[in-house]
């Protein structure tokens, strides 16, 4: 089993890949789970995980989102991540499905 | 040019600024003064070479006649060494022939800060990087200067704005420099949400979307999506659970029309779900049934405009409908309720009615019962024409699990009592909401029949006693329960403001019974205005040694025994714990609450009304209390 590294890989449906500290994409249930070095996923082998459903202009959102609920983890008043008209609704399914 | 180079050599930064700028650049002048002289003998013995010829370099010469002049001039210097100020007009004129040259704006300003005066030290020693330090240097007012950006040359004032590089900037520039930096600050501050309206934001954390920290990411893009209903045109297929979350929103922001319902109907969907209705026309009901023919969940609010011809092309065409909720559908008559339930009754599972006027009365429930074996789950509240005969006629429903009533005229006791013996048996669900007459015996009926609950509601009543509440829990049959609310459960009489001498509704120990039948499953929690539960019984049930993993929210309003220390044991006491509600217990104060945590109620003066944690964890929170105190 490949040890447990501080970043992970995200890559896109078309070839993109985001690499992004580990804690943070584990705000997403799902990666987390594909993730995990105590599960049998090829994904916890290689810390890569291939986002097949995912475009790469809203993986690179979603890992901003990621960065962003990382920073914003305790404060209040959060002010609101700026999310593009034309990417909404995909990045809508793309949230759906990472559970975040 | 002569001109020019007069101005330049009016310029003289203060000398108190350069000695400062250079004792704090780590720069001392016995430094400058060796380097220099230690650079003097070497373009001295480099020119010993070049030529001799006149030394006077005039203004009018050329570029090429500079060069030489200069070149001149060094050889002049090596050898009688008193003719500086000729070698130093010399280098002048190259550098000014350079920059003219070059049209640089940049090296024309350098040349010209950088310009030696009569000074003797250290004259010769400014060309190449070592201007760079002088720079930041900035002009004293009334003296002129080159504007950093446009070139322009004006008169500095104290009120000369810096540019990006660092050199001063005309009015003008100024002034289109400022405003684009007030654009940029407009911009963050926006994102920062100071302009929201603040009542939005109490609103989101009472509603429990903002619980401290982000949002989530589908919160944010149904937000959006929200925003710009008016400009999509489809949905695309998202899966159930986010459509349905949407048409909430769309039903909240008043926006779910004639126009935007069609992006909520697919057909390969088995529902349609919209909470507020009320723009809705018959057009659009028949498209709702047209598009979605294999309906199973039918949720309709506010349809106040849905009418027995919709019901009818319902009945119709769709014929799996095993969930209908309808909030104040008015215009449907009695024959259609009839007709509904004869004709889809036998699938029908859910039925939700609330708040229906004048068409639902006793007979129609009559028909409910007789035509709908496999109704599993019944709300009806605030049906105006329901009385007793429709009570007596729901305990006949066979397959009933889930039974919600409110009933708002008058309901006997021995009618309750009756229809939990006889369904008691197999609900998981009971809400009994403001039945004023029922007492203890009905409490006495649960606990003797049902054996499945696990929501539990028996709310505003002023005739359960604290000890019917505390022998239901006792050695009750019942798995533990996970949803309880007996909030109002209390005697109100103004003559007798302390209340009876036994207690009258949920009290201490039917409190501290409840939460030891049900403590360890127990998830919602409420107890508001049970106000004879005790301090000694909240500080026994969270002592903080009892553990109630799975409580996530507690409403202790109005208990106004409640007192800090409770609240302090509630937090350690619940590790699950998002949101506690405390309006009225005025003994609450100076609560630290600890991370993820939401209180809500307990103001102090200038508060928000609602304080969560922020990146404290439970251990802390309590020991700032404590300290608070002492």
């Amino acid at each position: 089993m490949a040890s447990e590294t501080d970043y992970v890989t995200l890559i896109s449906k078309d070839g993109f890949s985001y690499v992004v500290q580990r804690s943070s994409a584990r705000i997403s249930p799902v990666l987390k789970r594909m993730l995990d070095p105590t599960g049998a996923f090829l994904e916890a082998k290689d810390n890569t995980c291939i986002l097949q459903d995912m475009p790469g202009i809203v993986l690179e959102k979603v890992c901003e989102y990621f960065y962003y609920n990382e920073k914003n983890k305790d404060a209040r008043d959060v002010p609101e991540m700026d999310i593009p008209t034309e990417l909404c609704l995909e990045l809508l399914m793309a949230s759906d499905y990472l559970d975040i | 040019m002569s001109s020019r180079r007069n101005g330049a050599r009016n310029i003289r930064g203060p000398q108190s600024a350069l000695t400062d700028f250079l004792a704090a650049n780590n720069i001392s002048a016995a430094q400058i003064r060796t380097d220099y002289d230690r650079r003097r003998q070497q373009t001295a013995q480099d020119a010993t070479n070049a030529g001799e010829g006149p030394s006077n370099a005039t203004p009018e010469q050329d570029d090429d006649e500079a060069l030489a002049a200069a070149a001149q001039a060094e050889e002049d210097e090596k050898k009688t060494k008193k003719r500086k100020r000729t070698e130093e007009d010399a280098i002048d004129k190259i550098k000014k022939a350079k920059s003219s040259k070059g049209g640089s704006k940049a090296k024309g300003k350098k040349g010209k800060k950088g310009d030696p005066d009569d000074d003797d030290d250290d004259d010769a020693d400014f060309d190449g990087d070592d201007l760079g330090m002088y720079k930041k240097s900035r002009p004293a007012p009334g003296q002129f200067e080159h504007c950093d950006i446009c070139n322009k040359r004006f008169t500095v004032t104290p009120y000369s704005k810096e540019g990006p590089d660092g050199g001063l900037l005309c009015t003008p520039c100024g002034k289109e420099l400022k405003k684009d930096l007030k654009k940029e600050q407009r911009a963050t501050t926006k994102a920062v949400g100071t302009g929201r309206k603040r009542r939005k934001v109490e609103s989101e954390k009472l509603d429990g979307i903002a619980v401290g920290g982000a949002k989530s990411l589908s919160q944010l893009c149904i937000q959006k999506v929200a925003q710009h209903h008016d400009d999509i045109e489809e949905l695309g297929d998202l899966p159930q659970s986010v459509l349905e979350r949407l048409s909430e929103i769309f039903s909240k922001k008043r926006v779910m029309k004639s126009k935007t319902l069609p992006l909520f109907l697919r057909p390969d969907l088995d529902s349609v779900i919209v909470h507020d209705a009320a723009y809705l026309e018959e057009e659009d009901y028949r498209q709702m049934f047209a598009v979605v023919p294999n309906l199973r969940k039918l949720v309709l609010s506010n349809a106040c405009q849905l009418k027995d011809g919709a019901i009818d092309y319902m009945l119709e065409r769709c014929h799996n409908v095993r969930h209908i909720q309808l909030y104040a559908a008015n215009l449907i008559n009695e024959g259609m309720w009839h007709r509904l339930f004869r004709e889809a009754g036998a699938r029908l599972e859910v039925l939700k009615l609330t708040w229906l006027d004048a068409a639902f009365e006793d007979l129609v429930v009559r028909d409910l019962v007789q035509y709908c074996p496999n109704l599993e789950r019944l709300k009806l509240k605030l049906c105006r024409r329901l009385g007793q005969d429709a009570v007596v006629t729901i305990s006949d429903l066979p397959a009933l699990k889930h039974l919600s009533l409110q009933i708002s005229q008058d309901v006997s006791t021995e009618t309750l009592v009756n229809l939990v013996q006889k369904r008691g048996s197999g609900l998981q669900t009971l809400s009994l909401e403001k039945f004023l007459d029922a007492d203890d015996s009905l409490l006495e009926a649960i606990h003797d029949n049902c054996t499945q609950l696990s929501k539990l509601r028996l709310c505003e009543n002023d005739t359960y006693t604290d000890a019917g509440f505390t022998s239901l829990f006792t050695e009750w049959n019942n798995t533990p329960l996970s949803f309880v609310d007996f909030n109002s459960t209390r005697d109100v009489d103004n003559n007798n403001p302390t209340g009876p001498e036994d207690a009258i509704g949920l009290a201490s120990s039917g409190f501290r019974a409840l939460m030891a039948h049900s403590g360890e499953t127990l998830r919602h929690l409420d107890i508001s205005s049970c106000r004879h539960i005790e301090l000694p019984a909240f500080m026994d049930v969270f002592n903080g040694a009892e553990n109630y993993p799975a409580l996530e929210y507690i409403n202790i309003s109005f208990c106004n025994r409640a007192d800090t220390s409770v609240v302090a044991g509630i937090f350690k006491s619940c590790p699950a714990l998002k949101q506690l509600v405390a309006f009225g217990c005025f003994d609450v104060q100076d609560v630290v609450v600890p991370r993820n945590v939401a209180l809500i109620g307990v103001p102090r003066a200038q508060d928000a009304i609602e304080q969560f944690g922020v990146g404290i964890g439970v251990e802390e929170a309590i020991s700032r209390m404590v300290e608070m105190a002492a």
